[in-house]
């Protein structure tokens, strides 16, 4: 029974810490740090326990917020009497929500490892931090679609924050750039929340799948060919997508990642985009199921095409950078790309019970295998930054020799990046790519391969300057002034182990991609019978 | 069972291995111990052992498989090289020399124990991989013939390799089924790879071409195995014949004796003789079908019999011939009859033993050589084939012919001058072994009967009748007129072109516009290559200035408006390219998108 409480304690934890740091600031400076250790710590042994109490107990934690008022009851709509829907606002822990909890609350406990030494310091920064902790928790856990949008919100805002916290003009207009973008993505998804509700009068996630499907006594038919509903889907996905970064939305990304100060790149790189992706997937398997899509094969036809284009342009443009966190800023958009193609694999109407299936392992294994490898890649390169000063692919040059673990670590997860077996962004793909092949949609198959080779393209030029250039002639490195501007100018154990450690997992998760897959079978079966539940 | 532990090939190969790191002595002696065990293995291992492995978890292949023709090739292949080591030994060849005849020997013992066709052409290849060094290892022009013999084989070889792949995609098993190779292509495949090996008539320029070349105790080794198990290999292929092989044999029985009868080099000469034999047994393969001429009873069964019987003569005698005329080399160091004469008085028991193998090759009664011809040739009559029939019968004359060429200028013609010795004592023992085996088979034909794969009450052949014995004087007393006609001109004929002097010349021209013809099209290519990658590496150093010229092919009105400040370099650095979107241009891409994703779908 207990829980219950714990999805509530998820989000309430972090944001109740959050006001810690301003508040004792007043008494002592740089309080901010060691509040954000604990409040995380205690938020990762509660994800830890909710996870334990969704996987190994095969339960669906539910909780329904307000108590005893709200709750599934009977409700009169009109003339129609109908039982179990839903007043208020539900949180819900299910196969799939379970493990992109646990990946939040690990996430933020061990960037703040990184962060202690990398900065910023200020007692604000934490309190955004916890914040931003906090709506991304809410943002996976709610099962209201515009709950959803308000936790879309924290974090947006959260995030703006966060990437302005460099205090240098660069940053400040990278967090103006993503405010007006994400905000205008996030009003695109409260537009078409806004129809659904128009058309359901639920904002519940179950419950406007239920109403979708025809299932309550005062609507006739399934609403899936509606325009009203089709234009909602629209609206989600594209503002979902502009969150996620998908190619030609991605234009606020780039900068972002690059100009924010190395600890937020780390984290936004790793949970921002990942939760949005998550965000898609859930409404578009659980809310929308697969019915919708059959009734209307040309959004899902349309959503592949955009993902699929997004995979090809992210990885090009990857290519073409100079500044290596812009590199990787586009490889996100690929990879993002990637995943949002599974999203709809899953559900086209070519995709059996097979197809379904690997598409939706894909959809996990590589949304958390992905965060994993993008945020030790840029806790290496950050890493890199501040002991070198190298931030360009050329100062990159023999650098191998000097730093060998932050090397060697960037060297394993561009590989894993790549998908080189056995690492974990190899089985991610390796799902997908089945998935295309079972759905027999050979286009995708082609982008798969395609991006493994893109991807190799970017990541080899790394790692050859890396490895096997030498370093760059005494002169050029000498004046190196960018170092003490950075504020950084050292390593901390905690820099290198976050890399080393993502670089280890990501490795160690590709051997754990049975244990994955095995973990949200509930949820390839709800999506298989268009469930709106995820039961165990 | 315990037999399955030693399969003749590995024993043979592992005295290899001896016989190269061990001194000469001891290292030749382990040879014959092999090869003699193997002989002795053959006869006493039951039918049907088998060793079977499974190969990369598809193919179930037999490495060993005891069946009565692969015994009666393992008996007779032991025997030989257990003779030929001794004679090697007695001949100052040298352990590695030996150690790769055994690895020779071992390889094509694997090729006749097998019992799929996988295992089959792995050991065919192996055997033409060590059959090439044990020509290479003598040097100098042993050499070139060597490598143009690696050549027709690796070609051989890859014909029936493929053969074999389509067969496999037919039927779906690489084992031995008894029904040979599939018809059709794969078959056709099959017959040319093999032909090669056998010396069809155009296939056949290796043979007098390689085995001249090497060591002379080398050809000795080199005359028995390659064609023989190809003959076995034909037989495993089409065991119920082919007319058209059967043709093809006659027509190497008579192609290889009249070219035989023109040369002066004797190992030349025995060369052509191996093409025109084993155009015998060919014959008798391709006549072992029921369906190939006039039914009969069992005639076919006669065939096959014949064709064994006389590879095991063959072997024996040819194996005998190559020893009697290394011992004239060894003796004189002459190749050629030119040099050579009178030496029947200086060596007599070479010119003895050397008669007994003539007079067997030559099918003369007595002899082993006519117990064997004479069954094909009947099997040949028997099925009414009379084309086939006369040609046996003028091959049976041209063999008469070159060989009483052979031992009439070695032996009678003439006086040596100066001192020669007769074989020496090792020589002498392998040679009279073989020889005395030679008549015993000739004149006690029932042995022979008892060893062959076909049971003889399959086929009921009567060695001595007075048509038999007939045939055989009329033969012999053919070629004796022949040669008191023919003697002057065949004396110093000369070197007489063959086949090769046509395909090695048209080898190398077409070599020639092959390898000018690729290098060429490799450098357009890599101009072609290093123009494209040059162009790109500018792309990349100069975005902008490409961004420019392919603007310019634009309308004016789609032309990106370039101010004059616009760095075209960047202090020495590559210009770049800036294309990122502001803020408002991200905007505008959003609600594009939107509007875009709206109109598909709605």
């Amino acid at each position: 029974m207990t829980e219950e409480l714990l999805p509530v304690l998820l989000i309430v934890v972090p944001i109740l810490g959050a006001t810690l740091p301003l508040v004792l600031g007043l008494f002592r400076e740089r309080v901010g740090w060691a509040v954000a250790a604990g409040t995380l710590s205690v938020e990762a042994a509660v994800a830890t326990w909710l996870g334990y109490a969704v996987y190994i107990g095969d339960q669906r934690v539910v909780h329904v917020l307000g108590g005893e008022t709200f709750g599934r009851k009977e409700v009169t709509v009109g003339e129609f009497d109908t039982e179990g829907f839903i007043v208020g606002i539900e949180l819900v822990a299910d196969a799939l929500s379970g493990l992109l909890v646990v990946l939040v609350a690990l996430v933020a406990l061990a960037v703040l490892a990184y962060a202690r030494r990398a900065g910023p310091r200020r007692n604000a920064f934490y309190s955004a931090y916890l914040l931003l902790t906090g709506g991304l928790m809410g943002l996976v856990l709610t099962g209201d679609l515009f709950n959803l949008f308000v936790f879309l919100e924290i974090v947006g805002l959260m995030t703006y924050a966060l990437v302005a916290s460099d205090r240098s003009g660069a940053s400040a207009v990278a967090a103006l750039k993503y405010l007006i973008i994400g905000t205008t993505g996030a009003s695109m998804y409260l537009v078409g929340v806004g129809y659904l509700f128009v058309r359901t009068g639920t904002l519940n996630m179950v419950d406007v799948s239920r109403v979708l499907a025809g299932e309550p006594a005062w609507v006739e038919n399934a609403l899936y060919s509606e325009p009203l509903v089709v234009a909602s889907f629209g609206f989600i996905a594209v503002g979902l997508a502009t969150k996620a970064a998908i190619f030609p939305l991605h234009t606020w990304q780039p900068d972002a990642y690059s100009e924010s100060p190395d600890s937020v790149t780390v984290l936004i790189s790793a949970l921002v985009s990942t939760t949005a992706a998550y965000a898609l997937a859930r409404i578009t398997w659980v809310v929308f199921s697969p019915d919708f899509f059959a009734a209307n094969p040309r959004t899902v036809e349309l959503l592949l095409a955009i993902a699929a284009v997004s995979v090809v342009a992210g990885s090009l443009l990857a290519a073409m950078q100079r500044r290596v966190k812009r590199v990787f800023a586009y490889s996100s958009v690929a990879q993002f790309g990637l995943i949002v193609m599974a999203v709809g694999t899953a559900v086209h109407p070519a995709a059996g019970d097979q197809a379904t299936q690997f598409a939706v392992y894909g959809v996990v294994v590589h949304l958390i295998g992905h965060a994993v490898i993008k945020g030790g890649l840029f806790a290496a390169i950050g890493a890199l930054n501040s002991s070198a000063g190298a931030r360009y692919v050329r100062e990159y040059a023999g650098l191998a020799k000097q730093r060998p673990f932050l090397s060697g670590s960037l060297a394993v997860l561009g590989f894993s990046l790549i998908g080189v077996p056995p690492a974990v962004g190899f089985v991610g793909k390796w799902y997908i790519g089945l998935a295309a092949v079972e759905a027999e949609l050979w286009p995708l198959v082609f982008v798969v391969f395609a991006s493994t080779l893109l991807t190799l393209l970017y990541v080899a030029r790394l790692l050859e300057k890396l490895y096997f250039t030498p370093l760059a002639a005494e002169t050029d490195t000498e004046p190196r002034p960018a170092v003490a501007a950075d504020g950084g100018g050292s390593v901390s154990y905690g820099m290198v182990a976050l890399a080393v450690l993502a670089a280890v997992l990501a490795v160690g998760l590709g051997f754990a991609g049975a244990e994955l897959t095995d973990a949200v079978q509930p949820l390839v079966e709800a999506i298989q019978e268009s469930s709106p539940e995820v039961h165990p | 069972m315990l037999y399955e532990l030693a399969p003749p090939f590995a024993l043979v190969l592992v005295a290899a291995v001896l016989a190269a790191v061990l001194p000469r002595t001891p290292g030749h002696a382990v040879g014959v111990l092999a090869t003699g065990a193997v002989a002795a293995l053959s006869w006493i291992v039951p039918e049907g052992t088998y060793i079977d492995v499974d190969l990369f978890g598809v193919f179930d292949a037999v490495v060993y498989n005891v069946d009565p023709f692969s015994r009666l090739m393992g008996l007779i292949f032991g025997f030989i090289g257990a003779a030929a080591v001794l004679y090697s030994y007695a001949s100052d060849a040298d352990g590695s020399q030996t150690a790769i005849a055994l690895s020779y020997v071992g390889t094509s013992l694997g090729a006749v124990y097998a019992g799929d066709w996988l295992t089959l052409i792995f050991f065919w290849e192996l055997m033409a991989v060590t059959s090439t060094l044990l020509v290479w290892y003598y040097g100098g022009r042993a050499v070139r013939s060597g490598f143009r013999y690696a050549v027709l084989h690796g070609i051989g070889g890859s014909l029936f390799l493929a053969a074999i792949v389509w067969h496999y995609a037919e039927v779906g098993t690489v084992a031995f089924t008894g029904g040979g190779i599939t018809a059709g292509v794969p078959a056709a495949l099959a017959a040319i790879g093999i032909g090669v090996n056998v010396g069809f008539v155009g296939l056949h320029a290796w043979l007098p071409d390689t085995y001249p070349s090497p060591h002379f105790a080398a050809s000795v080794f080199l005359c028995v195995f390659t064609t023989k198990t190809g003959v076995y290999g034909m037989y495993r292929a089409f065991p119920d014949g082919h007319l058209w092989i059967a043709y093809m044999g006659g027509a190497m029985a008579v192609f290889g004796a009249f070219a035989a009868l023109l040369q002066s080099d004797m190992r030349r000469l025995l060369s052509y003789h191996i093409q025109s034999q084993v155009g015998y047994m060919v014959a008798g393969v391709g006549l072992g079908g029921a369906a190939i001429g006039h039914g009969g009873k069992y005639y076919h069964e006669l065939a096959t019999a014949g064709a064994f019987g006389h590879v095991f003569n063959h072997i024996l005698y040819k194996g005998l011939l190559f020893m009697t005329v290394g011992v004239i080399i060894y003796r004189t160091g002459k190749e050629s009859l030119d040099h050579i004469g009178g030496l029947g008085r200086h060596m007599p028991l070479t010119a003895i033993t050397f008669a007994v193998a003539a007079l067997s090759i030559a099918g003369f009664p007595g002899f082993n050589g006519f117990v064997s011809k004479g069954m094909i040739i009947g099997a040949a009559d028997k099925k009414h084939l009379e084309a086939l029939w006369y040609l046996l019968l003028i091959g049976g004359v041209g063999t008469f012919l070159s060989f009483i060429k052979l031992g009439y200028f070695a032996f009678l013609e003439g006086e040596y001058s100066g001192t020669v010795e007769d074989a020496n004592i090792g020589q002498s023992i392998a040679m009279v072994s073989v020889a005395g085996l030679c008549v015993l088979f000739g004149l006690v034909p029932g042995l022979l009967f008892d060893i062959l794969p076909v049971s003889a009450e399959a086929y009921e052949y009567t060695t001595y009748t007075t048509g038999h014995v007939a045939e055989g004087l009329v033969l012999a007393l053919l070629g004796l007129v022949g040669f008191a006609i023919l003697r002057g001109p065949l004396h110093h004929v000369g070197r007489v072109p063959d086949i090769d002097a046509v395909y090695n010349r048209g080898f190398f021209y077409g070599g020639r516009v092959l390898v000018v013809g690729v290098t060429e099209l490799y450098a357009l290519l890599d101009r072609g290559a290093v123009r494209f990658v040059s162009a790109t590496y500018w792309v990349g150093a100069n975005p902008t200035l490409a961004v420019l010229r392919v603007s310019r092919l634009l309308p004016q009105s789609f032309q990106p408006a370039w101010t004059e400040e616009q760095p075209q370099t960047d202090g020495g650095a590559p210009s770049r390219l800036y294309i990122r979107a502001g803020i408002g241009t991200s905007i505008l891409l959003l609600a594009s998108v939107l509007t875009v994703v709206l109109v598909v779908v709605l």
